[in-house]
């Protein structure tokens, strides 16, 4: 089954082919981080402008590089939330759209689900190149982490009763999430505060390389109530008491000044020359923040795997591009006797193969969205873990 | 980077509105912020704008936490930082949307949000980085909230109720 994923959820317009669920035959991700590079962070509505602007290119440029054209795709999935409304809206009216004027089913799929799937995608794929590969199972504890979430979730497949193994369907429980700032967006916030330019996840990895992690001790963020719950608001008012009224704050300002009139130039700052203009108190205090958010995050995810006795750790999302989050998670998971699994980059930030992966699922077991289908800015994915014992008797609820 | 095309306060001046001084508060940890959300739902009866104003890590999710935990909307836990989806809706036993306006730059973007369908509905809107929002005219109760970092974990709070 060819699936055609739509993602537009916030800041990449996106489109895919993916046949069976496994094989990608073309994933063309348009970013616009160019478009809100000047605003330190995603604008609502040049989002959804870019969105409409590009998607049509997108989704033809995805059919092309498959080799395929609309006609020989055999349903579409499209994100429909959670997300920024007005971009959401552009992909699902979209993809509805197409889905009539073709004649084919379209479904809905949870954004985050979608990147619990492109773990799996990732694995078949690298496992089909490489049969020697460890399989990535179930159940599992999946870490979803980004510019906007940070979730836990048990993840489970029903292998169905009916010799139906190879299409399994999923069932999430939702063990924690962050009970303020996403992961993805301290390190914005952080970014900004310290005038280093945006997105901030990966100009804080590569900048961190040059500090020392334990130049500064944040302590450790203690949660009250579920232990598998984050935090991640006091982290980033922390870094600013460390700022705010030192010579740091000085120096971010000169940066901001010199970043202002590079771009007035038309000039973009290389990695290496933003470098020279931070100091070693401040590369110091980006690494020893940066190891803070990585080591809560693989503390907890590796609690939730030895809770929920699960054998292996999924880790998605933008933030999954993390150096330090894939050498420290794979190394933890190791020394528990735990598999833990990444995404190549591609697949962990957003885009639409793991949307056409997801939905392929939900296709082959037979759900159709009606007209009914639109966007939800909130959409939690799964059951809460209280909840768990009630899901578990309506699989299908 | 660019200044937003708002400035707080400034057609404050030209319009004749009526303002009154709830609470001038000092917090000492997050759970006090908490304690004085919890407070300060008992004075809301929806549909009212509830406007936090105050810079990065002032307290200003936690003490939206405290509101929509106290008007019974979400629990606590459930509430978090709106800056990536811009509203988070929770519809307990009363309805409340909480907005944040960090990434909304223009008088355009804000348009976009539909601030005047949510403000139809018998809700109460928390909205941060409500600054922003001072010159709108809602037909509706406001209140504007303002906090300041007067030390690690200490925050100065000022309610004021603003009739127009």
């Amino acid at each position: 089954m060819l699936v055609l994923g739509i993602e537009s959820s916030c800041d990449e317009t996106a489109a895919a082919v993916v046949a069976d669920g496994e094989r990608i035959l073309s994933n063309v991700v348009a970013s616009q981080i160019l478009t809100h590079e000047r605003f330190g962070g995603v604008v609502p509505e040049l989002a959804s402008r870019e969105h409409l602007r590009r998607i049509g290119p997108v989704i033809d440029e995805a059919c092309a590089r498959a080799g395929v054209s609309l006609a020989d795709v055999d349903a579409l999935a499209v994100t429909e939330g959670p997300g920024l409304i007005g971009s959401l809206l552009v992909g699902v009216v979209y993809a509805k759209a197409l889905a009539e004027a073709l004649a084919k089913p379209v479904v809905g799929v949870n954004h985050l689900e979608g990147h619990i799937h492109a773990v799996m995608l990732e694995n078949k794929i690298a496992r089909a190149a490489n049969p020697e590969i460890e399989i990535a199972e179930f159940p599992n504890v999946t870490l979803v982490v980004s510019g906007g979430h940070t979730v836990l979730y048990r993840v489970e497949a029903d292998q169905g009763d009916d010799g139906t193994a190879h299409r399994p369907q999923f069932r999430y429980t939702r063990l924690g999430q962050t009970r303020d700032d996403a992961a993805g967006e301290a390190f914005d916030k952080v970014a900004k505060l310290l005038a280093l330019g945006y997105p901030g996840g990966p100009v804080i990895d590569r900048l961190s390389t040059h500090g020392n992690p334990d130049a500064v001790d944040f302590g450790r963020v203690r949660m009250k109530g579920n232990p598998l719950d984050f935090s991640f608001s006091g982290l980033k008012t922390a870094v600013l008491y460390r700022v705010r009224g030192t010579a740091l704050e000085r120096e971010a300002e000169d940066r901001r000044q010199w970043q202002h009139d590079l771009r007035r130039e038309g000039k973009r700052p290389a990695a290496d020359e933003l470098r020279t203009h931070c100091s070693q108190e401040t590369l110091d205090l980006i690494a020893s923040f940066q190891s803070t958010v990585v080591n809560d995050l693989v503390e907890r995810s590796l609690v939730a795997a030895e809770s929920e006795a699960v054998s292996s750790v999924f880790v998605s999302g933008g933030v999954a591009c993390n150096s330090l989050l894939r050498l420290r998670a794979v190394e933890a998971a190791r020394v528990q006797g735990l598999g833990c699994f990444f995404p190549s980059l591609a697949l962990a930030t957003d885009n639409a193969a793991m949307i056409a992966a997801a939905g392929f699922f939900k296709l082959a077991a037979g759900q159709r969205a009606d007209v009914t289908l639109t966007a939800h800015a909130s959409f939690p994915l799964g059951v809460e873990s209280g909840a768990r014992d009630v899901h578990v008797q309506n699989p299908n609820g | 980077m660019k200044q937003t095309a708002y400035r707080a306060g400034s057609v404050q001046a030209t319009r004749s509105s009526s303002r009154r001084r709830l609470h001038d508060r000092v917090t000492h940890s997050p759970d006090e912020t908490l304690a004085l959300g919890r407070e300060l739902a008992t004075l809301l009866s929806p549909p009212c704008l509830v406007l936090l104003e105050g810079e990065l890590g002032s307290g200003k999710t936690v003490l939206a936490k405290g509101i929509a935990a106290g008007l019974g909307a979400a629990a606590e836990s459930e509430v978090n930082s709106p800056t990536f989806a811009l509203v988070h809706e929770y519809a307990g036993r009363r309805r409340v949307y909480h907005l944040d306006l960090y990434r909304v730059e223009s008088a355009r973007e804000l348009a976009s949000l539909g601030l005047e369908e949510l403000l139809t509905q018998d809700a109460t809107i928390i909205v941060e980085w409500g600054a922003k929002l001072l010159h709108v005219d809602a037909p509706v109760p406001r209140f504007e909230i303002y906090l300041e970092h007067r030390g690690e974990g200490e925050r100065r709070i000022r309610v004021e109720e603003v009739a127009d």
